[in-house]
């Protein structure tokens, strides 16, 4: 059987054999990524002690840690990824899916506290992206996207103090992070959020139900008809469910949805997803300017 | 009471200068788009409609064809739809018929390439299947297939990836053409759109679809 395994970090991925099992081993080199990935594996170990229905968490043996290089030993998923799932995945699978997503979610509201994030840490955060657009080879010379950062540094602007759930989040909940196998969701890469709140989490989520994000990466052929469905059903199912329950969703979602966008903009450098982003992005701004008015 | 309805008009650069197979007789004079629909139970069908392109219309003469053929096996109900445009999908050229047609109620869609019987069509949603194993050829890559649960209800169809031994025959019965119509609306800007795609979505939704048996099925596209 080829085991078929790629990762987008940057860290290097193998699988090892030990005690006739099989492991992950993700390492960095970089000694700039090591408390990072060191991070990530706390998050994933206490992710791990939470039981969540349908959802999982792959266990982490060992992180082994130097000044210089860093490697989490931990299990091996057998699973499909979310094209492969999504590609033979039954109404019903479909219907389980959307429940494990709402049920993790509120698991972690319940886990959080309700706080104030200060508005700095918003307009900061545009600050530090305007930075990086202007500093980008690939974007500093656009006019479209400094006119977007622009636009996107009025709306953060006018957001003021957020009061929404803080205390838990996986950081980084797209498809392309979670490992499907059966009626089990497997969540792996956890990162750590400048905002540590489960509305990031259903921020990233919708960056893959309401943009395909995570399909733009995916380099195989599939039904882009099917995905698109499904990714749409998911979608309003999320959408209308977090709607009907949190002002802080409705009121924060879009401008958070839209800072999203704008921090993976800043670090842009494939001419065809920066198109995509600068697309996004504007269609955002219609939205939050249509809703203003 | 339903209304039948019988999708011919794909385009094909192949066509400019070949009759599409469905057009083309068997042995005994009768058109395949025609025998197509022989199989079917006559009682429960209101209207049959045979919906082809213009361009093939004028070229192949097939409205004088199709009166042939409806005096040849007495379908007294038969009428042919010509569109000007070539669709982008078979979903196009069914909604295209039933808004044409003013068709209400129950719409059963045959597909033209191939031949099942079958005693009974109920109406409601639902889709013809046949296993894989009692086909003595198949070309497992140009099929949909169907899941079916325990219970005996349409849990999932897919495009040619092979996730039961059920296939799509080519019959698909939708209790409500103007619902179908409002499913195509939500999709017409997907491409390539097949019916199975309005199918997942309404299962998506908790519409019901049943399986339909079907006998003798015979795929044209392979055998003639």
């Amino acid at each position: 059987m080829k085991l078929d395994i790629q990762g987008h970090s940057g860290c290097d991925i193998c699988i090892v054999t030990e005690d006739n099992e099989l492991h992950i081993h993700k390492s960095t080199h970089d000694a700039g990524y090591v408390p990072r990935l060191v991070n990530q594996a706390n998050k994933q170990i206490a992710a791990s002690r939470t039981e969540y229905q349908h959802i999982r968490v792959p266990k982490i043996f060992e992180v082994v840690q130097s000044p210089t290089d860093a490697t989490i030993k931990m299990e091996y998923i057998y699973s499909k990824n979310f094209v492969e799932y999504f590609e033979s995945a039954g109404f019903e699978q479909i219907k389980y899916l959307i429940g494990a997503i709402k049920y993790f979610i509120d698991l972690e509201i319940n886990a959080s506290t309700m706080q104030t994030v200060p508005a700095n840490i918003l307009t900061d955060k545009m600050a530090d992206v305007a930075r990086k657009v202007a500093n980008n080879i690939h974007l500093k010379d656009d006019a479209e996207a400094q006119e977007l950062v622009r636009l996107s540094s009025e709306v953060m602007d006018a957001v003021g103090d957020m009061e929404m759930p803080v205390g838990t989040c996986h950081g980084d909940l797209t498809f392309s992070n979670i490992l499907f196998n059966g009626n089990n969701y497997y969540l792996i890469d956890f990162l750590d959020s400048f905002i540590e709140s489960p509305l990031l989490d259903i921020v990233k989520i919708r960056q893959d139900t309401a943009y395909m994000w995570s399909t733009l990466m995916y380099h195989k052929p599939f039904d882009k008809v099917r995905l698109s469905i499904i990714s749409d059903k998911i979608d309003s199912a999320i959408d209308e469910y977090f709607t009907g329950k949190y002002e802080w969703y409705r009121r924060y979602y879009m401008p958070l949805q839209l800072m999203n966008f704008l921090r993976i903009l800043q670090y842009g450098h494939d001419e065809k997803v920066i198109a995509y982003l600068k697309r996004v992005i504007s269609g955002q701004l219609a939205v939050l300017n249509q809703s203003k008015n | 009471m339903m209304t039948l309805i019988v999708p011919i008009a794909a385009n094909n650069a192949e066509y400019a200068h070949k009759m599409p197979q469905p057009f083309r007789c068997d042995d005994e004079g009768t058109m395949l788009c025609v025998k197509a629909i022989t199989g079917l139970p006559k009682d429960v069908i209101k209207d049959i409609y045979f919906v082809i392109l213009r361009e093939h219309d004028e070229r192949f003469m097939l409205s004088e064809m199709f009166s042939m053929q409806f005096r040849k096996h007495n379908l007294t109900n038969a009428h042919v739809t010509v569109l000007d445009q070539p669709t982008g999908s078979q979903t196009e050229t069914v909604a295209r018929a039933i808004e044409l047609n003013g068709i209400e109620g129950v719409v059963f869609i045959k597909d033209a390439d191939c031949y099942f019987k079958t005693d009974e069509i109920l109406p409601q949603n639902g889709v013809a299947i046949y296993p894989l194993e009692n086909l003595p050829i198949v070309d497992p890559q140009h099929k949909s297939y169907v899941a079916v649960d325990d219970m005996y209800y349409v849990t999932n169809i897919i495009e040619k990836r092979v996730v039961s031994h059920f296939f799509s025959a080519g019959g698909y019965c939708f209790e409500d053409a103007r619902e179908f119509c409002r499913y195509y609306e939500r999709l017409k800007d997907y491409s390539p759109l097949y019916l199975s795609h309005v199918i997942y979505l309404m299962l998506l939704d908790k519409k019901i679809f049943r399986p339909i048996q079907i006998d003798d099925y015979q795929d044209w596209t392979l055998t003639v």
